[in-house]
Parts: structure tokens; C-alpha cells; sequence
């Protein structure tokens, strides 16, 4: 390596700047900025341009013959490539170090920021595909008839419902995680086995239990729960039962990932801690309580957040078991918004549940994740 | 024919029917002339075609191939001569969308248009479609202005979105004789496939709900009573008494009718439409569901609350329905409970009656009979307001069937537009039809000439079976009051929505049946002021051809 400052033969040595980590003596003359201002200034004021053409054009004030929006796309990219090489002709190599970041800056903004901003557009429009007039601006209407909507609360209510059952979840991964970390017969198997129902694809799941295994006639659960004397087992006859069954398919398919996860975290306790508590008189209960437990806490509630969010995602069982029946009381936001955007290809309105939905998603995770941050401080 | 029909009838077929079936073909053929393979001979000579396409690949000789489609396709290539010079097309690039189920549709279409192509010079490129795509393909082309196909296979429900937008290419009158257009079934002329009196379909498919019913339940000292259930009222009072009895051939508890309580992504709709369509399908009123000068809905008046009501009755009755009724969709009545012995009668599409006897989990084969839609001993009429004591027989045509339909793509080009609608033609012409409505195509029989059950014998098929399965389609098809839904767009987003409010009224969460229908009423108002009243009221005057 070339020691700092050391010059490159012919360069001139600079005694300025931040030599550490500037390995090349730039001299940039004024007409090479001025050329990287231009092309940077020049390509977006072409970006602009087309844009405004192209609205001009989509909203029927004037026509410019684009056959679709590909121009402006296209003037976008000239302007993230000028505005790359522009920073090298400004900065030299300083601009040469903000390549290393600025191409995936503007890709993923323009892969953020831009559906953000369309999906923002389409949240306040009234557009139902079947209608004639296409896409409508319509304020804040389909607020307005969230606010109404029974179905889109109902929804929200067994999301919570849902959400809390995460915590009889999280007990039994805990207790699994537990026997399977101890020192019992073939554990390797049985980490295998729990395992398997994570590794099932949701749709299997809701066609081997919810509609074979489960089958009220001829499912063999349904046959097992009849030869303990249960006249006519029905999964899914009344609400509250159908939601629970809902609650516990979808608890058998993710008990083994909370599991795995505190099983890791069991792992990583060192045994010295238990051991000293043993010597120090402390029963199994009290080892656990005021050992194990906190010592989990942080992979406890990392597992917990994670479930939450998945189970947020619910959708796939409920659709296919239940299709959000018998009269609602097993329908998620997502299966909600499912039959809104894809049976009533109300387009407008489904977008804006979409993202009520991820704005209540995201303010409550932070609200858990404070609270979680503080629960997880040290005990003293 | 569907796939399961064609499995039924393959079923049946002995070595002694065939031989049976090969003869009297040979005799058909001898007496209409010289018999030949060759296919431009074969039509000139006599109208043979008929009969010789239905030997390919022969019933029972397995299921047929590509090359089956094409020599099918050549063999029925007389009606396109007659219209379109030999290289006529030449240059000519058409762009087919459509379905892909089952390896069908499309699969076959494609063999079928290879001969139409290397005859007429001009070219397909195809877009298939899963089924479940299909819809949103559709309604996104048109949404965004994008539709990129010239030719589309579409049922009739979607002509709302698509004829109703001005984006469907009028039929020309050459293809109406071509197709021999007269020769469809009476539902499925106009107003179907027309708009403001302007033909956009050539239609390839027919569609509608029958009856079907275990004869084990029903005949002299059978536990359902001496008679089938003729009416609604009837099945009711069936399925009621039927509780606490025994399944003659499961020895399972016995039950009567199976209603789908849960949804099926719109498609449950045409089941409380069944009932519905018995009261309040009026003879002297095309219009069942909306009223046609004001798009209000009809779904809450009293033959609509009385189909919501009767539903909740066996509901209400403990033992009417299997456990779990509430989560049972169609598919789940038909293939789970049905033909596996659970329940003694059903609509259903035609289906179910072939599965019965193919189906590996069917139970029910030797006990199934067929019959229409079943009448209500009164109906109402919405212009008067009544009831009426009439008896009222309504099948429903549910969804109508698939129909082939031109874009305006090609309105502007004369040349492109013919090669369009000659291609359609090909594929709706009524001897190629024949062979559809014979053989695994996805497609049913819709023209009368296909209920000639003196081709299908010579052919080689059961009679007795064919005119059992096939009759119930022949009477509900050309029933005079047969109700047909509304081709106005968005029709599966008030079917749709309509299956969540029945499902919360089937759960008990509205007070009544009129509550019930009173939420569907107010849910189908509201997609009518977002899709625009008086353009609804205007598609769906002009679907009704008024």
C-alpha cells in the first residue's frame, strides 16, 4: 500500500484536505464543475420537462403523441447516470466514494418513493375498474367509508384478537423450546418434527387440516372427536369456534419457528449461570424465573415482534378455510382487502385499507418495540 | 364437453355399444355416399362431416390430441372456403387471449385454427390464461387502456365490461350465417351476445344450473316420499322431514337439500339465485336482480327475502343441513357432500352428474338423477308489487357460457377484421361444434342440433344416459322463462359482495332475512354510484336488449 501523501509520479502533492482517506490529488478546473452542474441541472430540468409533458398529455390538456410513460422513465435514468457522473466531475474523488452508494440510493428510492407516491394517489381515488370513468380523485372519501365499514372493523378486531393469542403461543414454544434444549431421547428428531409444520406451504396446511382433516363428516379429527362422544364435531359451525380453529392452525404452523428461536437463545445462556444458581440453593421454578427467563428476554421478545408481524400477514388459511366465515369471524385485514381489490376490483379503496392498515402496523411495532426496549433493561 | 362428461360416457361404453356405434356409423355413412377420410371429400359428399369427426378420435379410444384438433379443424374448414379465398390472409398477425384450464381451450383452439392458418394464410399469437388470472387480465387491460389481443374468448357476464366500453368489434352478417347463428339453444340468442342491438359474440359454451337428486331417497316407500321435489316449497318440507332419518346408502345421518352457506369468490351468488329465480323471475320480465330504468336493486324485495328466508329455515332446524353447513361452499356441496353420499339433491352445473359416476370419491353413481331448477308455487311480480299463486319454473343460467369475441383492434384494418372473425367463425361453426360438445373441451352442448341423440347414438354413445345427463341441460336451456344475470360491468363485484352479507345473515349477526337483504340491497347501491348509475342503467337496458 502507498503510504498517505506519498505522491503518484508526476502528480502534484497536495498538503490539504482530508489525507487519510483521499489517495488522489484532484485538481478539478472550473469548467469541468461547470460541465458536471450542467449535465446534473440539465438532465433533471429534462426530467421535468417530460414529466410535465406526459401529465400534460395523461390528463388531456395537451397531446405530445407518448404511447405510454416510457419517456419519462427513460429521462429519469439519464438523470441518475448525470447526476453519478456529475459528483465524480464536481468532487473527483470524493464523488468517486459517493458511487459506492448513490446508484443504490436512487434505486431504491425510485423503487420506494415513486410507488409510495402512486399508491398515495390511487389511496384517494375512487377507482373501481368496471367504471367508465376510470381513476377519480375523490379526497377523503374512502376514509370516510373505512370509518363505516363494518367488515374492514370486524377485520381489525380479530387482528387483535389474533395478536393476543400470540402470547399462549409464545408460552408453549417457550415450554417446547424448554424440552427439547433439555437432555431427553432423540432430540435431534424431535427438533426435526416440530420443525416440519413451519416448513409447510400455508395453502397445504389449509387443505390437508381445514378442509380434509377437519371435515366435519369424514375428517379423521372430526372421526377422533366422535369416538370420544362428541355427537356432531363442527370446526367451524359458530364463530367463536371457527376463529379459535383459524387460531390454532395457523399456532401449529408457527409455534416451531418462536421455538427454534428460543431454543437458539436457551443455547446461548452459558450453563455456569444455572449451575451457580443451583449451588446457591435456587429450585428448578427459581431457576428458570429469575435466571433462564430474563436471561431470554431479549430473544423472547425478538421472537414475539417477529410472530406479530407475521400474523399481521394472515391471509392465506383464512381464505381458503373460511373465505373470512361464518360472517366475518375469522376474516383478517388482508383477506379483507383480498375480496375488496380482487373480487370487487375496487382498486382506490383497497389500496387506501392497504395502507391505514400499514400506518396502524407501523406505529404500533414502534409503540411494542419502545416498550419492549424498556422491559428488556436490566432488573436491579 | 367437460372433461368429467367425457369420462362418464367413456365409462359406459362397452366393446358391444362400439361395435354397435362403428356399424350404424358405417351405415350412416354408406347411405350418404362413398365414405372417405379425406375431409374435403368427406363434406361434399352428403353432409358426412358429422359423422366423421366424431370418429376421431373414436369414444372410448382415449383422449384426443393435437393432431386430432387439427384433422377436426381441416375437416370443418368447408364453411370457411365458402367465404375466404385460399392465401386470403396472407401477412395477417392476430393475437388470440384465452384460457388454458385443463389443457384445454386454448390447447384446443390452437389445433383447430393450424389448418384455418396454413388455409387463410394468416397468423396467431397466443396469450393463455390460468383460469384464476383470467379476470384480472381482463379488467386491467381494460382499466389501463392496454388491451393487446384481438380475438378473446370471454364469457357473457364480462360483454358489460367489454361491449358496454366500445371495445368489442360489431359481428359482421356473413359470420351470423356462417355459424349458422339460428341453430343456438334459446337462451343464448339474443340478447345475449348483443348490445344496442349489435351481435359481438360467437359463442362456443353454454351454461346453466340443473337439478340433481339421489334417486335412493325418493320412489315408493323411500324416506324423501313417493315423488321427486318438484318446487322450492317441496324441498324444503323435504329436507325438514329428512331429519333424524337414515342415508339409505351411506347409513351416515340422511339430509335433503345442499345449500353453500360460505362464499365462493362470487360464484356462490348463483346458488341463492337458484331458489330466488323461482319467485321472482317473472314471465313477462326479463329482470330479476335490478330494476332496469332505476339499477335498484330487486334483491331485497319479498321473493328474494322469501329465498333468504327458506335458506335460514334449515338453518334454523336442527339436522336439516350437515354439521359445518355454514362453512360448506358449492365446491364443498358438490364434490364433498354430495358425491360422497352426504344430502339427497343439489344444483349444480352439469359436472357433478358426470362426476358422480367417474369420480374416484363418488359414492352416488347408480343414484343419480337429473332435473330442472325447481318451480315455487307462487311468484312475485315487482311491477305489481304482489304476490302472485301462479307456479313459476325459472332455470338459471349461470354465467352463461364462453363465447369468442373480436376487439376493435381491428375495426380500422377490413382485411385483419375479416381474418378476426373468420377465425371466431371457425371455432363457432356448428360442425366443429358438434365435436366440442362430443369430446373433453371445457365447452357444453348450446345448439339444438346438439341434442340430436340419434348422432350421439350412431356415434356410439349410451342413449338412455345421454338423454338423462343431457335432457335436464335441453329443457332448462329453452325453458321460456329461463332467467339469465345481468351482463352489466362489475357483476361479480355484486355477487361478491353479496356473499359476505349472506354470510353475516347465515351467522345470525342481522335480525331477519329482510335485514339481510335490506344490507345486500344497500352494498349493491353503493358499487352502482361508484360504477355510475346512468351508465349501469343504460348497459343494462341495452343487455336486455330494451
Amino acid at each position: 500500500m502507498r503510504p498517505s501523501g506519498a505522491p503518484f509520479r508526476g502528480e502534484q502533492v497536495s498538503s490539504d484536505g482530508d489525507l487519510l482517506h483521499v489517495v488522489t490529488n484532484d485538481n478539478i478546473s472550473d469548467g469541468r464543475k461547470r460541465f458536471g452542474r450542467a449535465i446534473i441541472w440539465g438532465t433533471a430540468a429534462l426530467t421535468l420537462v417530460v414529466a410535465a409533458m406526459q401529465t400534460m398529455q395523461a390528463t388531456g390538456n395537451a397531446d405530445f403523441g407518448f404511447a405510454n410513460w416510457r419517456p419519462t422513465l427513460y429521462a429519469f435514468c439519464t438523470w441518475a447516470v448525470a447526476l453519478c457522473w456529475g459528483q465524480v466531475l464536481i468532487r473527483g474523488e470524493h464523488g468517486k466514494r459517493t458511487l459506492f452508494v448513490l446508484p443504490a440510493a436512487i434505486f431504491v428510492a425510485a423503487l420506494t418513493i415513486f410507488p409510495l407516491l402512486f399508491g398515495l394517489l390511487i389511496a384517494f381515488s375512487d377507482w373501481n375498474l368496471s367504471s367508465p370513468t376510470g381513476r377519480q380523485f375523490n379526497g377523503l372519501d374512502n376514509i370516510r367509508q373505512m370509518w363505516t365499514d363494518p367488515f374492514y372493523w370486524n377485520a381489525l378486531w380479530n387482528m387483535v384478537l389474533y395478536s393476543v393469542v400470540i402470547i399462549v403461543e409464545y408460552a408453549i414454544a417457550f415450554g417446547l423450546a424448554l424440552l427439547l434444549n433439555a437432555q431427553i431421547r432423540a432430540r435431534k428428531f424431535f427438533r426435526v418434527a416440530f420443525l416440519l409444520p413451519l416448513m409447510l406451504s400455508p395453502v397445504a396446511v389449509s387443505w390437508m387440516i381445514g378442509k380434509s382433516m377437519l371435515e366435519a363428516r369424514y375428517g379423521p379429527l372430526s372421526r377422533l372427536a366422535r369416538f370420544f362422544g362428541v355427537d356432531n364435531p363442527s370446526f367451524f359451525g359458530s364463530p367463536e369456534i371457527a376463529r379459535a380453529t383459524i387460531m390454532v392452525m395457523d399456532a401449529w404452523t408457527y409455534i416451531p419457528f418462536m421455538m427454534i428461536m428460543i431454543l437458539a437463545g436457551l443455547q446461548a445462556i452459558p450453563k455456569e449461570l444455572n449451575e451457580a444458581a443451583k449451588v446457591d440453593g435456587a429450585n428448578g421454578w427459581r431457576n428458570f424465573w429469575e435466571v433462564t427467563f430474563p436471561l431470554m428476554l431479549p430473544v423472547s421478545i425478538t421472537a414475539i415482534l417477529i410472530r406479530i408481524i407475521f400474523k399481521l400477514k394472515l391471509a392465506d388459511v383464512v381464505i381458503n378455510v373460511t373465505a373470512g366465515g361464518p360472517g366475518g369471524a375469522t376474516d383478517t385485514v388482508t383477506s379483507f382487502i383480498f375480496r375488496e381489490y380482487r373480487e370487487r376490483s375496487n382498486v382506490g379503496y383497497g389500496t387506501l385499507l392497504a395502507f391505514v392498515y400499514l400506518v396502524i402496523i407501523v406505529i404500533a411495532m414502534t409503540i411494542l418495540m419502545k416498550l419492549a426496549d424498556r422491559w428488556m433493561r436490566p432488573r436491579t | 364437453m367437460k372433461v368429467g362428461a367425457y369420462e362418464v360416457i367413456k365409462a359406459r361404453m362397452s366393446r358391444r355399444r362400439m361395435l354397435q356405434g362403428a356399424t350404424a356409423l358405417g351405415a350412416v355413412a354408406a347411405l350418404g355416399g362413398p365414405l372417405s377420410i379425406r375431409p374435403a371429400m368427406a363434406a361434399s359428399h352428403g353432409g358426412n362431416v358429422r359423422a366423421e369427426i366424431l370418429k376421431i378420435p373414436g369414444v372410448g379410444a382415449g383422449s384426443p390430441t393435437d393432431a386430432d384438433w387439427q384433422k377436426v379443424g381441416e375437416m370443418c374448414l368447408e364453411a370457411t372456403k365458402a367465404n375466404v379465398a385460399e392465401g386470403e390472409f396472407a401477412g395477417v398477425e392476430l393475437t388470440f387471449m384465452g384460457l388454458n384450464n385443463q389443457n384445454l381451450h386454448n390447447f384446443l383452439f390452437r389445433g383447430f385454427l393450424k389448418p384455418w392458418e396454413a388455409y387463410t394464410g394468416a397468423k396467431i399469437n397466443w396469450i393463455d390464461l390460468a383460469q384464476a388470472d383470467y379476470n384480472a387480465r381482463l379488467q386491467q387491460s381494460i382499466a389501463t387502456g392496454t388491451v393487446d389481443f384481438d380475438i378473446l374468448e370471454m364469457g357473457a357476464p364480462f360483454e358489460g365490461d367489454t361491449a358496454g366500453k366500445g371495445l368489442l368489434d360489431p359481428m359482421p352478417d356473413w359470420v351470423a350465417a356462417q355459424i349458422d347463428a339460428d341453430d343456438l339453444v334459446g337462451y343464448l340468442k339474443p340478447p345475449v351476445g348483443t348490445w344496442d342491438g349489435k351481435q359481438y359474440r360467437v359463442t362456443i359454451d353454454g351454461d346453466c344450473h340443473t337439478f340433481a337428486y339421489r334417486t335412493d331417497y325418493f320412489g315408493e316407500g323411500a324416506i324423501g316420499g313417493a315423488e321427486v321435489p318438484k318446487t322450492w316449497q317441496q324441498v324444503n318440507a323435504v329436507t325438514k322431514a329428512l331429519v333424524g332419518q337414515t342415508d339409505p346408502l351411506t347409513g351416515q345421518p340422511a339430509h335433503g337439500y345442499l345449500d353453500p352457506l360460505k362464499g365462493w369468490g362470487g360464484f356462490g351468488m348463483y346458488f341463492i339465485a337458484n331458489r330466488a329465480a323461482a319467485y321472482v323471475k317473472h314471465p313477462d320480465d326479463p329482470a330479476w336482480l335490478f330494476d332496469p330504468d332505476t339499477m335498484k336493486p330487486r334483491v331485497n324485495n319479498p321473493g328474494w327475502v322469501q329465498a333468504i328466508q327458506d335458506v335460514m329455515d334449515l338453518i334454523a332446524t336442527e339436522g336439516a343441513y350437515p354439521a359445518d353447513q355454514i362453512n360448506a361452499d358449492p365446491g364443498t356441496t358438490g364434490f364433498s357432500q354430495f358425491l360422497a353420499g352426504t344430502g339427497s339433491m343439489l344444483m349444480w352445473w352439469g359436472d357433478i352428474g358426470s362426476s358422480a359416476r367417474t369420480s374416484d370419491t363418488s359414492v352416488v353413481g347408480d343414484v343419480v338423477g337429473f332435473g330442472i331448477n325447481p318451480a315455487s308455487e307462487r311468484r312475485y311480480n315487482s311491477a305489481a308489487g304482489a304476490w302472485e299463486e301462479t307456479m313459476n319454473e325459472a332455470p338459471l343460467m349461470a354465467y352463461i357460457g364462453w363465447g369468442i369475441y373480436v376487439t376493435s383492434r381491428v375495426s380500422g384494418d377490413e382485411k385483419k377484421r375479416k381474418a378476426a372473425w373468420s377465425a371466431a367463425a371457425h371455432l363457432g361453426g356448428k360442425d366443429l361444434s358438434l365435436w366440442t360438445a362430443a369430446y373433453p373441451s371445457g365447452f357444453q352442448p348450446y345448439r339444438n342440433s346438439h341434442f340430436d341423440y340419434a348422432e350421439w347414438e350412431a356415434a356410439g354413445y349410451d342413449r338412455a344416459f345421454v338423454e338423462d345427463y343431457l335432457g335436464s341441460n335441453a329443457d332448462s336451456y329453452n325453458h321460456p322463462n329461463a332467467a339469465i344475470e345481468p351482463r352489466i360491468p362489475g357483476i361479480f363485484q355484486y355477487y361478491s359482495v353479496a356473499e359476505d352479507e349472506l354470510s353475516k345473515g347465515f351467522a345470525g349477526q342481522y335480525a331477519s332475512a329482510q335485514e339481510t337483504a335490506d344490507a345486500i340491497a344497500a352494498a349493491w347501491e353503493k358499487i352502482t354510484d361508484q360504477i355510475g348509475r346512468d351508465s349501469q342503467i343504460a348497459l343494462y337496458k341495452a343487455s336486455l336488449g330494451m
